[in-house]
């Protein structure tokens, strides 16, 4: 796990993507403090001017969107699948692998240092950032406006939720054979169990409306979903971390496990392990039947129910044509660079 | 070094059956297979990039596959140095020192002398060449004991092949070491390999020292008054054929082939020095010669 070779060889492929995620970092938290900070004191000064007297608040919800809401929770953790990506896709894709594998490594030594090096940049960048934007934030005249909000909603939330994704990017190039279907996977069934829900959902509403069929969103649900923590972090309890910890933990078992067992001989194809191939196709052509239900019955007048569903069933015959002959076609695909 | 009854599956085909030799230093030991025999999946899974669907790869009596640090003693020189295409050479000398405890350093400058290659910021600048030299040069520095050679030479110009050639022999003699080459440059493997493992379909049609294995055969140019009999040709392996006048292959151990030939009174039978083109031939079938 800490030998140098692999450490260097890991860091020498992903130096691109890691100088990137820093620069993602220090814009995220700190540059982005003083940002607000700034939009603050004007806001204030603003206030005095035109309403002397005024008392200015501030809401919590602003601190929020600084630490883990907005759009730069989402492009960092873009940041984050990228670096996954670039430690097993890329590698799978050329001939890197032939190379790694060939070394007087064991499997779970080379999976692990891959592991641990993404973990150690993310809990490092991140602690290094949010010191620094929290410090700025501590010193400033807004210093009182912190206790607003928990340690565990502002730092602890998000760090676990940047590493479990990464765990999960990485878990996901196990069982993928090259870098666009981890990533596109990786994407999939980050929102798949909300996926899910709002399928049925929409299946339920375009036949029987709001009626007693229909389930509301569930949080079993929302606690499975992955991207759900580093997009939509809710809670500030220590339990509430404790989903996150254990999907960081089973993820990584899984992914020795199953890297361990590599079919190195199927890199370049859509999915690693064969005997997960019918699943794969009929899971992904069910998801974009039901999706283009959905499309296709929202073109449809939203009184007109007989026509909604109509058109509902329209859209999954199309789609599940489309998604089934798509489908076949990418698991039966061969994405290798082999050029000399 | 043992390969142990190796097996192995890709989507449901059998690349490779029940493989099985053995590896002692001191040799140059050349793989012989026609196009999509196997070559390549067989030192891919020699060296655990694979894992085999049946036998083991063994160093001393140790499998690789449960103890990979002896892979330290197995390099893999594939037919493209595409994956570390972007490191330096100061890069790679920081690698594989990382990697291979017993990294010669200075051996390594020294082999880069001899060839006259110069360091560069990227390996991908080197010329195909180059490239081929360099990863030898860089197999030979580790100081491992079995260097698998995937085409060494191929697309490679003819001086460029026969410094190749030449470093390949004289590292074999000077160290305790062995090289296995997978190869259909018959005509090089000639020149240096002294064991030949023929692959056929997957499995391991023939082994025998080079030497050996020509003294089981003769090749001679035989012609008959009309065209050859049946009863000739049910015996011998025609390699070619201009006019009347046909190259043969025959064991020599088939006393009654040779006594057939004779009854039916060539008119011309002269014996020829066999190469190893010749036995690939003979053994691998057909006049579709793969090179």
């Amino acid at each position: 796990m800490f030998h140098k070779g692999l450490w260097y060889q890991n860091y020498k492929q992903t130096k691109m993507v890691v100088w990137i995620l820093l620069v993602l970092f220090v814009i995220h938290l700190p540059f982005q403090t003083i940002l607000l900070l700034e939009s603050w004191r004007s806001h204030v000064k603003h206030m005095n001017e035109h309403f002397p007297g005024q008392q200015v608040e501030f809401h919590a919800f602003e601190i929020y969107n600084l630490y883990f809401q907005g759009i730069f929770p989402f492009i960092v953790m873009f940041g984050i699948i990228f670096l996954a990506c670039l430690l097993i896709g890329v590698e799978r894709n050329t001939r890197r692998m032939d190379f790694t594998f060939s070394l007087p490594f064991s499997r779970k030594d080379m999976f692990l240092s891959k592991w641990l090096y993404g973990m150690l940049l993310i809990f490092v960048f991140h602690i290094v950032n949010f010191f620094i934007s929290y410090f700025t934030f501590m010193q400033s005249e807004f210093s009182s406006e912190l206790g607003k909000v928990t340690l565990i909603e502002i730092f602890y939330g998000p760090l676990i939720g940047y590493l479990l994704v990464f765990t999960f990017a990485l878990f996901i190039g196990t069982i993928t054979g090259e870098m666009i279907s981890q990533i596109a996977l990786t994407f999939i069934f980050g929102i798949f169990p909300i996926g899910v829900m709002i399928l049925v959902q929409s299946l339920i509403e375009v036949h029987f409306g709001y009626s007693r069929f229909w389930i509301e969103n569930l949080q079993w649900v929302e606690n499975i979903t992955i991207f759900n923590f580093v997009l939509n972090h809710q809670g500030n309890e220590f339990l509430d971390l404790l989903y996150p910890l254990i999907g960081i933990a089973l993820f990584t078992i899984l992914s020795i496990f199953l890297y361990e067992r590599n079919k190195i001989e199927h890199n370049g194809e859509f999915l690693i392990f064969k005997q997960l191939n019918p699943i794969f196709l009929v899971g992904i052509t069910i998801c974009f039947a039901l999706l283009g239900g959905i499309i296709i019955s929202s073109l449809a007048p939203w009184n007109a129910t007989t026509l909604r569903i109509i058109a509902y069933w329209i859209g999954v015959g199309i789609f599940l044509l489309f998604s089934y002959l798509i489908t076949r076609r990418l698991l039966r695909m061969n994405i290798m660079i082999k050029n000399k | 070094m043992r390969i142990k009854h190796l097996s192995k599956r890709v989507h449901q085909h059998i690349i490779l059956s029940d493989i099985d030799f053995e590896v002692n230093t001191g040799n140059i030991i050349g793989i012989v297979g026609r196009n999509g025999a196997g070559k390549t999946t067989l030192l891919r899974t020699m060296v655990g990039i694979l894992d085999p669907t049946e036998g083991d790869v063994l160093i001393g009596e140790e499998s690789i596959f449960q103890n990979p640090k002896l892979k330290e003693e197995i390099i893999f020189v594939p037919d493209s140095s595409q994956a570390l295409k972007a490191y330096s050479t100061k890069e790679i000398v920081t690698l594989y020192k990382n990697i291979y405890p017993r990294f010669d350093v200075e051996y390594f400058h020294d082999l880069m002398n001899r060839f006259s290659l110069p360091n560069v910021k990227r390996i991908g600048n080197y010329s195909k060449g180059m490239k081929a030299l360099f990863s030898l040069v860089v197999a030979f520095s580790t100081r491992a004991k079995y260097i698998l050679l995937d085409e060494p030479t191929d697309g490679l110009d003819v001086i460029v092949k026969k410094r190749i050639l030449k470093i390949l022999v004289e590292e074999v003699a000077e160290n305790d070491m062995a090289v296995i080459i997978s190869s259909h440059r018959l005509d090089e493997l000639e020149f240096m390999a002294n064991d030949i493992v023929m692959i056929k379909e997957g499995k391991v049609d023939s082994h025998y020292e080079l030497d050996a294995l020509k003294t089981q055969y003769k090749k001679a140019q035989v012609a008959f008054q009309d065209h050859m009999p049946d009863a000739v040709k049910k015996e011998v392996n025609i390699i070619n054929q201009t006019g009347r006048v046909y190259t043969i292959i025959l064991e020599r151990k088939n006393i009654q082939g040779e006594s057939i030939v004779q009854e039916h009174n060539p008119i011309l039978y002269e014996e020829l020095p066999i190469s190893l083109e010749d036995l690939f031939i003979a053994k691998l079938g057909g006049e579709d010669i793969v090179s």
